[in-house]
């Protein structure tokens, strides 16, 4: 008989929607440019959008990951010791994936629909894709049951991974205690996540500990004078919510049309950005260019004054 | 099934619900662009490494032009509560109507927008029309 556990999300999803309320009646009081109607509606249609594309692949899924489960190393028993284990592996796939989602132009034709309001509220957690089976983001999951984690497991675990991160979409909390931040994925980590910043740019790519990022060296603290500006690093601009699904997806269909035979895969396998003209910036090259910039600056800053008169800010 | 239909009508409810919230609270304000020295705050968070030298403004602060020392044109434009930017080169369409400046970035889902700027639109036209490819 086969294994199943409640949707966590299901009880989850009442508690979504008074936050969010909650959230919207703080952002009148304080800050009403922190929410956009339009940009809500396209979150929440985004995540609506989601579910129903999830339904749909739910059962392909499924049988895939009970075919890894058929070929595990060991079986791990619904021990309490494994759920816990499961949890913490399950976030480090997530962060294989998360990770992947922003290196990998293909994965990030699926995952660029999160990132793409230029607002960070709790209404932009549930922006989430419509494509994430066409980029094959479950694949990350599977060497769990290969080990011999059940997939019921697997995918209860996943999803208390995706309430935890709901919460996390907001500028109504600043800092929590250093105790807390340091393990914990927090809004400031996910804040800096979310940023359009070159300093921050495809960093913290945690789901619940922020531990991978410190251990992988992909950690950027939020820093209090370089506020975060949220979006992507071209914005999108539109409130068309098709061509908030799948503007990525025609970017690479354009790319692989135009592109030379020899540089085609590229535009697939390479970083967002990337180009095989270097006429576009990928987030390592903005990065760079901004370091220069700062090191440019710090250098000036500390020489004499008819230096700085005659030094030129480094361009291009 | 029937359980399935029931979350999918009250997740569509929800939505509707939480979108007429924010309406209804007139969330997100009605931005403009204020001054020069707004719009080139907005240009530099937009493009990090843009220094704008030049910079003009429509008159009701719905969009901006900006110019820097390479040359380089930006486009400012608002986007429900916040600013979009377009660096410019010679595939945008740009019409000049006497005072007002037509300029279509060919972004899809975005709308040609129309700047009224004044005295200075014949300028801006013309220099569009020296951007590089």
């Amino acid at each position: 008989m086969m294994t199943t556990f409640p949707n966590p999300i299901d009880f989850a999803v009442p508690a979504f929607v008074l936050l969010i309320v909650l959230e919207m009646i703080w952002a009148k009081r304080c800050a009403p440019e922190k929410y956009e109607p339009k940009d809500t509606l396209i979150s929440l249609s985004m995540g609506f959008g989601s579910t129903v594309a999830g339904l749909i692949v739910a059962g392909g899924v499924y049988a895939m990951a009970v075919a890894a489960y058929d070929f595990r190393l060991t079986t791990i028993p619904f021990a309490w010791w494994a759920w816990g284990l499961c949890f913490v592996l399950d976030d480090l796939a997530y962060y294989a994936f998360h990770r992947s989602a922003h290196r990998v132009r293909w994965f990030w034709a699926s995952h660029v629909n999160h990132h793409s309001s230029q607002h960070y509220n709790l209404s932009t957690a549930l922006r989430q894709t419509w494509t994430g089976f066409i980029a094959v983001s479950f694949i990350f999951r599977l060497p769990l049951m290969l080990i011999g984690f059940h997939p019921a497991m697997v995918f209860f675990c996943g999803a208390i991974n995706l309430i935890y991160q709901f919460w996390i979409h907001t500028e109504v909390v600043d800092r929590f205690p250093r105790w807390f931040e340091a393990v914990m994925n927090t809004p400031s980590h996910h804040r800096v996540h979310h940023a359009t910043n070159p300093r921050y740019l495809d960093r913290n790519y945690a789901g619940v500990f922020i531990i991978w990022d410190r251990m992988f060296g992909t950690f950027t603290p939020e820093v209090a004078d370089d506020p975060v500006r949220y979006g992507l690093v071209r914005q999108i601009g539109s409130f068309n919510l098709i061509w908030v699904a799948f503007h990525e997806w025609a970017g690479i269909a354009r790319d692989l049309w135009s592109a030379p035979w020899r540089h085609k895969l590229g535009y697939i396998w390479k970083q967002p950005g990337w180009s095989h003209d270097n006429s576009r910036d990928t987030s390592d090259h903005i990065r760079q260019r901004w370091q220069d910039k700062q090191a440019w600056k710090t250098s000036t800053s500390s020489s004499s004054g008819a230096a700085q008169e005659a030094a030129q800010p480094p361009v291009g | 099934m029937l359980a399935e239909l029931i979350k999918f009508g009250v997740s569509l409810g929800s939505i509707l619900a939480l979108a007429g919230f924010a309406w209804m609270l007139k969330l997100g304000g009605d931005m403009r662009i204020r001054d020069s020295r707004h719009a080139r705050d907005i240009a530099q968070e937009q493009v990090f490494d843009f220094i704008p030298v030049d910079v003009v403004l429509d008159r009701a602060g719905m969009g901006a032009l900006l110019r820097d020392i390479e040359g380089r044109q930006l486009l400012i434009s608002r986007h429900g509560a916040a600013f979009v930017g377009r660096m410019l080169d010679r595939s945008v369409d740009a019409r000049l109507d006497q005072n007002f400046l037509i300029l279509d970035t060919h972004d899809m889902g975005v709308r040609p927008i129309t700047l009224n700027l004044g005295e200075d639109a014949p300028v801006w036209a013309s220099a569009l029309r020296r951007l590089p490819s």
